[in-house]
């Protein structure tokens, strides 16, 4: 057996024997089957929510308002970062602000951007790239303040350009630091926008699961939690390799 | 983590940025009298936009309004009851979530066979959005203090857990080795070599999982709202009391700035052995 799938085939046994053993559960009536149906019951939900192409809609609508809000975060974070680590004006100027903005919980921001951008997608992006903004700038920062001033020096000695010294030397030599603030905010993006959607009612993943559960349809609750369970995989799979492809010098 | 960026400043500033900037004929710009100045400055605007009539809105109250709102909130016990509350809540989430989280770590990190087994599992639950588990969670759970305390606990059970392991793992075999030469028990040695040993990183965990059952608690109050600080924020978005809102945003945001400094020194306490505890906070 090659390495791989030494490494999957535990954790492939143990997740089979959860599902069994709750599937039993359900059966011989050990939990109640109204409130945790068992997952036979979840995935023929599941099939027909996945089959008839309904899931398309409210995931693609959720993903790409994490997406657009995440990809601003990024921009701004990783952009506001370098300026800041590099410039000591820039970073006295902006850091009270900051340190001001960053301890609030980005969940509670909720309800007073529902007064101002409304309950739809505006309102949605803009949480999302508040609450990735900060992880992304603050790594950024460290990150750049953290670079090898040799390599600087080297760069400056043989007349390398500004623009080109960020390309080249900063902005490579942070990466490890500002894709570990980029993971941070993933998660805490998902998190806000999936909060965001609940709040608001306006479709997407996180509102159907709470509108299913104030329903009481508990088998398509958990039918669309594992939906976005699934998507969650994903992207934080696709994270991962493209995490690798960028860093391959970072060792695991 | 307040102090990180803080601490950042006093790093001699090696990058050469005067050359990129000419030299800095105003000292001043290097220091933070700038910033504190871009404080008051949006705060003054905030005021006079609002007391103007430059922003002509009813979800913009000044800002000397909603000071007065939070300081008769915090006296009246309007917001202090439920600011307690969900403190309470939070505290306890966070007590247990983080205690299951170290003793499911140093398992993980020293029996083998479990990690195998029982690592997929955790890595699978992960990226799973937490306000996607409160729905489920309320029909088992209802609405009250058991619901989110759970949630917070199990929000802070995975970096408490992904950090110790990681502690555990980096632990110098020559700590172990010496542990067993001297006869240690296994139970001996985990509490008195692993455990501290992994201090540092269990830490850093706790410390990010500090702010996360933060998070949670709002969260949790706001979704499945009946009381705390979360649903009074969302109560008063509904009722149109913009000041007793922005009031409860504030009072969130300076617990979590007090307790995230409040670990910081804790941290320092704790940690006073460890030469890099300083560099790290």
């Amino acid at each position: 057996m090659d390495r791989t799938g030494s490494r999957l085939l535990p954790g492939l046994v143990s997740f089979v024997a959860v599902l069994a053993i709750w599937e039993l559960a359900g059966r011989y009536r050990l939990v109640n089957t109204v409130l945790l149906p068992p997952p036979s019951m979840i995935a023929a939900t599941l099939w027909q929510i996945v089959r008839t192409g309904t899931f398309l809609a409210p995931l693609g609508q959720t993903f790409l308002l994490l997406f657009v809000g995440y990809a601003l975060a990024c921009g701004f974070g990783i952009a506001l970062g370098i300026a800041m680590g590099r410039s000591e004006p820039i970073y006295c100027f902006l850091e009270p602000l900051i340190e001001l903005m960053r301890p609030i919980p980005k969940a509670a921001l909720v309800p007073p951007l529902f007064l101002f951008l409304g309950f739809g997608a505006t309102m949605k992006v803009t949480i999302v790239a508040l609450a990735a903004f900060f992880p992304i700038l603050i790594a950024t920062i460290q990150g750049v303040r953290g670079v090898d001033r040799i390599a600087l020096d080297t760069a400056r000695t043989f007349g390398c350009p500004p623009v080109r010294m960020i390309f080249k030397i900063i902005l490579p030599a942070s990466l490890p630091m500002i894709v570990t603030g980029m993971r941070v905010g993933l998660g805490l993006g998902l998190i806000v926008v999936v909060l965001a959607e609940m709040l608001a009612g306006e479709g997407g993943l996180g509102y159907l699961i709470l509108d299913m559960q104030r329903s009481f349809a508990v088998r398509q609750m958990y039918a669309w939690i594992v939906i976005l369970a699934v998507a969650g995989l994903t992207i934080n799979a696709v994270f991962e390799f493209v995490e690798a492809r960028a860093i391959p010098w970072r060792s695991k | 983590m307040a102090v990180e960026v803080g601490r950042l400043l006093s790093v001699p500033d090696t990058v050469g940025t005067a050359r990129w900037f000419g030299r800095l004929r105003f000292p001043i710009l290097r220091t933070r009298v700038t910033g504190f100045a871009l404080v008051v400055a949006l705060l003054l605007l905030w005021e006079c936009s609002a007391r103007l009539g430059w922003m002509v809105s009813q979800n913009w109250p000044p800002f000397s309004l909603v000071l007065t709102a939070t300081w008769r909130g915090l006296w009246s016990g309007e917001l202090a009851a439920p600011l307690a509350a969900s403190m309470a809540r939070m505290v306890s989430g966070y007590l247990i979530g983080s205690s299951c989280g170290i003793v499911l770590g140093l398992l993980l990190g020293t029996v083998r066979v479990l990690d195998r087994f029982v690592t997929p599992l955790i890595e699978a639950l992960r990226p799973l959005p937490l306000p996607a588990l409160v729905p489920p969670l309320i029909l088992f759970l209802g609405l009250d203090d058991a619901l989110k305390i759970f949630v917070v606990a199990f929000a802070v059970v995975f970096p408490v857990v992904v950090s110790t392991v990681g502690g555990v793992r980096d632990i110098d075999e020559v700590l172990i080795g010496t542990a067993r030469t001297f006869g240690a028990s296994r139970a001996r040695t985990l509490l008195r070599v692993v455990l501290p040993a992994a201090m540092p990183s269990i830490c850093a965990g706790l410390r990010i999982s500090l702010s996360l059952a933060l998070v949670t608690t709002v969260v949790a109050e706001m979704i499945a709202g009946s009381s705390g600080i979360g649903y009074t924020i969302l109560q008063a978005q509904y009722g149109l009391r913009p000041e007793e809102m922005y009031a409860a945003v504030l009072c969130i945001a300076v617990v979590g700035y007090l307790l995230n400094m409040g670990f910081v020194l804790l941290e320092r306490r704790i940690l006073r052995w460890h030469q890099r505890a300083d560099a790290d906070v």
